[in-house]
């Protein structure tokens, strides 16, 4: 609670604006009106069935989809907007791949380079985007795959992994770029269910140390548990939002309640 | 034997210009067969149409005909390019449409997720194909580029009809000369030795980029 009011004290940054999202795929709305504020340090858990639009919201972020409607910004910077003609406005060049550094994306497959090891895999983005010097990084990198309890594995292939410790690295690699927010999309979907936990436990950790974070899953365990807030998503718009203890005790929308009742 | 012997040097002089036309298309035609995959796969439509003209064009004709026509077609409009130029003009054009669909082929085997990561990491599309598509393509193409190089040493016997002093032309006028086979067994023996030297290789580059295999 002294956390919560020490946040307002100095008026929580907004990490995340979204308004009025709006993507269409061929004739099929996909997002119906989405409106979400992210503040730093939150911890934000996006459930819902297959299809409701959630992992479409998230790619919106980071402009892996485009929208048709809305506006998004980072950090009070505006990444996307709507003119009055209803045209959508990205911003160009290196103002947009700055905003867009400024999120780390963990994907549901992974995406790990295969012909880079472990260790380059980190090393990469910083090398090349940045094109800050090997020997500043790799101590950095070092202490991210400690982190993620997989530096022995520096010089392995992904290809050699389990799928667990892929996603291990994958995370370790996002965070090479000290981002700001960390977008998860399914992070677990892909793994065998022994192989979650080591996942989970990481992503825990992170959001113990205030690591902004939007995480997509269907892991209603680290949804109750790790998250500060959990939406509920179904046809493309938010049905519902909360605190995770209200939200999973008490769900308010019929709904929700169909949703839960299936996943628990 | 000393007679074996003179006519493997001689026969020795016909391989240096199959080999000269040999490294020279490959050299040439990779990378152009690269450039035609990338502006075939090119989301601007008039570019990666033609390149899919060109590609059928080269494959869709016999590289014989291509040969004919660089060599005595071109000169009647005027465009006079000496012998070798004009072999290498034709081998390269037609070997970068193969591997222009080989490339394409590689490329496209690429999964999405890959430019994704590197999207959201921040890589340029630049650096995303040189950095992180290419070095995965190149190990996927090997097996049918080797394929295609191999064919190549083959292919190059072809020149014989434009009158050039190559291995298979060599072998020919001393067999004609002297009504002795033997020189055809030696240019087989050439040739076979050229394909085993570029079996072995391509066998030691798959074995090199295929380490990161599980």
């Amino acid at each position: 609670m002294a956390n919560t009011t020490a946040e307002q004290a100095r008026g929580a940054k907004i990490m995340l604006e979204l308004r009025d999202i709006h993507k269409s795929y061929g004739g099929t709305e996909v997002l119906k009106g989405i409106d979400l504020t992210l503040k730093r340090g939150e911890v934000l858990a996006i459930i819902g069935p297959s299809g409701s639009g959630k992992s479409t919201m998230l790619r919106c972020l980071n402009f892996l989809e485009k929208i048709d409607r809305g506006s998004i910004s980072i950090k009070g910077e505006t990444l996307a907007f709507t003119d009055e003609s209803g045209e959508v406005h990205y911003a160009t060049g290196s103002d947009r791949r700055r905003l867009l550094s400024s999120m780390g994306m963990v994907f549901q497959q992974f995406n790990l380079f295969p012909h880079m090891t472990v260790m380059e895999n980190l090393l990469e983005a910083p090398l090349t985007v940045k094109g800050r010097k090997r020997e500043e990084v790799l101590p950095e990198a070092e202490a991210l795959l400690d982190k993620v309890g997989l530096l022995e594995k520096r010089d392995a292939y992904p290809g050699k992994l389990s799928g667990g410790q892929q996603q291990r690295v994958a995370i370790a690699r996002a965070l090479a770029m000290k981002p700001d927010i960390m977008l998860f999309d399914e992070p677990t979907s892909a793994l065998d269910p022994e192989l979650t936990g080591e996942v989970l436990r990481t992503m825990r950790e992170l959001a113990a140390e205030r690591m902004t974070m939007v995480v997509v899953t269907h892991e209603m365990a680290f949804a109750r548990e790790a998250a500060s807030r959990v939406i509920f998503m179904a046809g493309g718009v938010i049905v519902e939002s909360g605190d995770p203890q209200e939200f999973f005790a008490h769900p308010q929308e019929e709904r929700t309640r169909a949703f839960l009742k299936n996943m628990l | 034997m000393d007679r074996l012997v003179d006519i493997s040097i001689l026969m020795l002089e016909g391989t240096q210009v199959t080999l000269e036309i040999f490294f020279v298309t490959l050299l040439l035609a990779l990378p152009l067969g690269l450039f035609a995959a990338l502006g075939r796969l090119s989301s601007w439509k008039p570019l990666s149409l033609l390149m899919e003209f060109y590609i059928w064009l080269m494959r869709g004709t016999p590289l014989m005909l291509q040969l004919l026509f660089v060599y005595f077609a071109l000169p009647m409009v005027g465009i006079r390019l000496p012998d070798i130029g004009a072999a290498l003009l034709a081998f390269t054009l037609n070997y970068a449409a193969y591997f222009a669909e080989i490339f394409r082929a590689g490329i496209q085997s690429i999964p999405k997720g890959q430019y994704e990561a590197a999207e959201t990491l921040g890589l340029t599309y630049a650096q995303t194909m040189r950095r992180i598509i290419m070095p995965q393509v190149f190990r996927i193409v090997l097996p049918p580029v080797s394929n295609e190089t191999i064919n190549l040493v083959k292919d190059t016997s072809l020149i014989y009809i434009l009158a050039m002093n190559d291995l298979l032309r060599v072998a020919r006028t001393i067999v004609q000369r002297e009504f002795d086979m033997t020189p055809f067994v030696i240019a087989a023996v050439f040739y076979l030795v050229m394909t085993f030297v570029l079996t072995w290789g391509f066998k030691e580059l798959e074995a090199y980029y295929g380490k990161y295999d599980r």
